[in-house]
């Protein structure tokens, strides 16, 4: 059988994936309201075969609660969901050997509410998705600020606010995991690699729509009574929790399908749509780190949906993975749940040091310096976090001996991490800054990443570690690397590319009103956090020693004004994406990125032809630099160009 | 330029741009089911860490208590259908390779019943385990496992159901004999699917191996 294709000879027409015709179907097809109405009848259809099920088993009707009756009802919740939405029409159709068919193209905001195969359109569903979780994790934590206002004087009773605490910390977590990868990397990696499509368009709008039920799912633990774990989920506490635990149990596992199918879509993307010329050591740094965050989250997280599986079975079949007396192990789970959750971080992480290494060279108008040392620093904080994860087990579950392995390898991650600071230092070095918006998110990832880094280190440190684990130390630590690195990267995202994506500029005085103010409550919040931990102020409790109370006064106001920041993101958002529109410049920081240099609003096919790349865009400043690429290549390139990489033959 | 056509978005493609659309089609599918494989490997490798991790701790003396004990005659059953499965896939390869559609299609067809077998009969062991899934440490590992094993049996028996009707499909919409031979971009896209699929049932089967000594023979 021969398979090879001859170029000019067969033009075979690629498999289709978007079918031009425009919004047919109207609101008489699948969308948001369809996967709200299905989402209910499974959810009501789930809860009866649960009550079924279970009265045929004794050891489940005698359990005194009926987990299987919670856990089925909230599977059929989703399943419903993703029936009404339509991620499952292609998996049924396969059945009877349908190919896959071009979706229609909806146009309007009304394409916004449905499961879109347009993966900028499935990028700007996932900033929605990730602000609803943002600013419903966020109005948690002002509660938690409330609570902490005063020792003795309780708004919470102990047992709400733990719950307060926990569902907090679970959806910052789930959110943060996706923050940058589902908005920013969906949107704008297949245009920083010159590709029209995704490589599998359905399987990111299945990211996403699942990501969103994941969201439901979580947020049902309130409507359950909550569970009182933490985000952490630890047993055996985890074990004797209420039915709330269930929707944290398959939370997790439904949103940790999420991440494993929207990383698996990016790397393959990354892997095997780069335009010709698109070698690797021209590939965007942005790219670099979402491919790395691709690897970490296909390959972690299937031990999160693992962990969280067994949990289920604990609650709902009675077995006892994570429950000691009957011969498993609350360990066990500790051992599954870090090692997902050490590299969690990094896939939190990464994509933050994508972005601003990304953005600094356009404000600096300097060459990224060493380039491909920030590349590898990336890959090797990747291989690393896989190698960490019992130094959250220092204080339990650890043979002694092991730890100064697992202290060796933690200090280790920080040298690459140190590569990737110093990258950004040395662009940084000697540069004429232009401090935009996003320059100045930028600069506030450095400063805070930095506390957040170095007491990184410290904590690596079995004696530290075993001095101030489980006090606010550490809390303050994970704030200052995930909220100061990441969530401050997200925004300069934003600003920066929000002009792309939609074609209007952000209010620049809001801009800067934005950023000081969070920057200055961010810190002000979180600072004395450490020192409050040093005074031993435990995490997860609602009381404190009374001579804290100035401290946590202090962080509580600067934490009600962080908040409040948030709102003039919101307002800037809505004055100059609705109320007073400005349309932007088609490129208003004159980057060199391969996404500018498309038009606005980018065409549904992102390039009119596939241009050929010639150089990595971070030639600023440089007289005698080689064009980015050639966009309109006459004649073609003749495909031997890029053969070697895609030779069909190999597949067969 | 020459030779150009529209595209599904109205945009007239020269033909290196649509081999260059092809061939990183093409390419997905290999890294995608590559990488599959590592996604679940992962799943898998947590219910092997969880069974040698609880059986070396044997807390309360709890692993494997005497009367825990597998049904094995299932046991051989489910595995060997798998493994059937798995042998009809290869086989079909080999004569799909040398053009023998019908071979292929039969030797599927076959791998289908065997799965869509394999799946029922673990569905039912998973609910009538001789035993208490939360008597011992070994007896909750079984029942994960039972879960995992259904989910990858089901993935293995919709994998070749849904290629074998897409060849099916396909001579009727290419409107030949043998289509799936063809230079045509689905049956190129086919081909690669049938190659994917067949790799990631070859580790299926060194998997359910692995995990059939390990559940039943141990």
């Amino acid at each position: 059988m021969t398979t090879s294709v001859e170029a000019g000879v067969e033009a075979p027409e690629p498999p289709a994936f978007i079918d031009p015709r425009k919004g047919a179907g109207g609101w008489l097809s699948q969308h948001v309201g369809t996967a709200i109405v299905c989402g209910f009848l499974g959810y009501i259809l789930g809860h009866w075969l649960g009550n079924y099920i279970g009265s045929a088993y004794p050891y489940i009707a005698n359990s005194g609660q009926n987990s299987l009756t919670d856990f089925l009802a909230l599977l059929f919740m989703v399943t419903g969901w993703l029936l009404g939405i339509g991620a499952l029409n292609y998996p049924l159709a396969k059945i009877v050997g349908r190919e896959a068919k071009g979706e229609v193209q909806y146009t309007g905001w009304t394409r916004y509410f449905r499961y879109n195969l347009d993966h900028k359109v499935v990028g700007i569903q996932y900033v929605v998705g990730v602000l609803l979780f943002f600013f419903t994790g966020g109005l948690l934590a002002m509660a938690i600020r409330t609570e902490l206002l005063n020792p003795t004087v309780h708004v919470f009773s102990a047992d709400t606010y733990i719950k307060i605490v926990s569902e907090h910390g679970t959806i910052m977590m789930m959110m943060a995991s996706s923050v940058i990868v589902g908005p920013l990397g969906n949107y704008f990696v297949p245009l920083m690699i010159g590709a029209r499509r995704m490589a599998f368009p359905r399987i990111e709008a299945f990211s996403l729509w699942t990501f969103i039920a994941g969201y439901f799912v979580i947020f049902s633990a309130l409507a359950y009574g909550g569970f009182p774990t933490g985000w952490t989920g630890y047993a055996p506490l985890q074990t004797q929790a209420g039915p709330g635990m269930v929707s944290y149990l398959f939370g997790f596992a439904v949103i940790s399908v999420g991440m494993m199918t929207a990383g698996f879509n990016l790397a393959v993307t990354i892997i095997n749509y780069r335009a010709p010329g698109m070698t690797w050591s021209r590939v965007p740094v942005f790219v670099w780190s979402i491919i790395a965050t691709a690897a970490l989250l296909t390959l972690a997280s299937p031990v999160l949906t693992a962990a969280g599986l067994f949990g289920l079975l604990d609650k709902v079949d009675q077995t006892a993975f994570y429950v000691t007396e009957h011969g498993g192990s609350s360990y066990l789970w500790e051992n599954l749940f870090w090692f997902f959750g050490h590299p969690e971080v990094y896939i939190m992480a990464l994509p933050g040091f994508g972005i601003v290494g990304e953005i600094i060279p356009v404000f600096c108008r300097k060459p990224l310096f060493a380039y491909r040392i920030a590349a590898a620093g990336m890959i090797g904080v990747a291989l690393l976090s896989f190698f960490v994860w019992q130094h959250h087990l220092f204080q339990s579950g650890i043979d002694p001996d092991m730890r100064p392995l697992f202290m060796l390898t933690t200090e280790l991650i920080s040298i690459p991490t140190g590569f990737i600071f110093l990258v950004g230092m040395g662009t940084l070095y000697k540069a004429k800054i232009r401090y935009e918006v996003p320059m100045l998110f930028c600069m506030a990832v450095y400063f805070n990443f930095l506390i957040g880094g170095v007491s990184g280190v410290f904590l690596s440190d079995v004696p530290v570690n075993v001095t101030v684990h489980g006090g606010f130390f550490v809390l303050s630590h994970f704030h200052y690397t995930i909220m100061g690195g990441l969530i401050f990267a997200f925004f300069a995202g934003l600003y920066f590319w929000l002009p792309k994506m939609t074609g209007r500029t952000m209010n620049k005085k809001l801009g800067l009103w934005h950023f000081w103010t969070m920057f200055v409550f961010f810190n002000l919040t979180f600072f004395p956090m450490f020192v409050i931990g040093m005074l031993g102020q435990p995490r997860r409790v609602f009381t404190y020693a009374k001579n804290l109370q100035t401290l946590n006064d202090f962080s509580s106001i600067a934490a009600f004004c962080l908040g409040a920041s948030f709102l003039i993101f919101v307002a800037n958002l809505m004055w100059s994406q609705f109320i007073a529109p400005q349309k932007a410049p088609a490129n208003p920081w004159d980057s060199l990125g391969l996404e500018w240099q498309t038009a606005t609003p980018i065409p549904a096919y992102n390039f009119e032809r596939i241009p050929v790349i010639m150089t990595d865009p971070y030639h600023y400043s440089e007289e005698g630099a080689p064009e980015l690429a050639d966009f309109g290549h006459d004649p073609p390139v003749h495909a031997s160009s890029f053969t070697a990489r895609t030779d069909p033959n190999q597949y067969e | 330029m020459t030779d150009m056509i529209k595209n599904s978005h109205g945009i007239s493609d020269t033909p290196e741009e649509r081999e260059f659309e092809l061939r990183a089609h093409i390419g997905s599918i290999w890294s995608g089911g590559r990488l599959f494989i590592g996604m679940y490997t992962f799943l898998l490798a947590s219910l092997v860490f969880s069974y040698f991790y609880l059986r070396s701790s044997n807390n309360g003396l709890l692993w494997r208590p005497d009367h825990v004990t597998a049904p094995t005659a299932y046991g051989w059953a489910i595995y060997s259908l798998t493994l059937l499965a798995v042998l009809m896939a290869i086989f079909g390869q080999s004569r799909l390779r040398k053009g023998g559609v019908f071979e292929w299609q039969t030797a599927i067809w076959v791998g289908v019943a065997a799965a869509l077998l394999a799946l029922f009969l673990q569905i039912y062991e998973f609910t009538a385990v001789p035993f208490y899934p939360g008597s011992s440490g070994y007896a909750s590992t079984f029942i994960g496992y039972s879960v995992i094993n259904i989910l990858t049996i089901f993935i293995v028996a919709y994998w070749l159901e849904t290629t074998v009707a897409r060849s099916l499909r396909m001579n009727k919409e290419l409107g030949g004999v043998n289509s799936q031979l063809s230079m045509h971009p689905s049956a190129q896209s086919f081909r690669a699917n049938v190659a994917s699929m067949t790799y990631f049932l070859g580790f299926v089967a060194l998997a359910s191996t692995l995990l059939f000594a390990m559940f039943y023979l141990l």
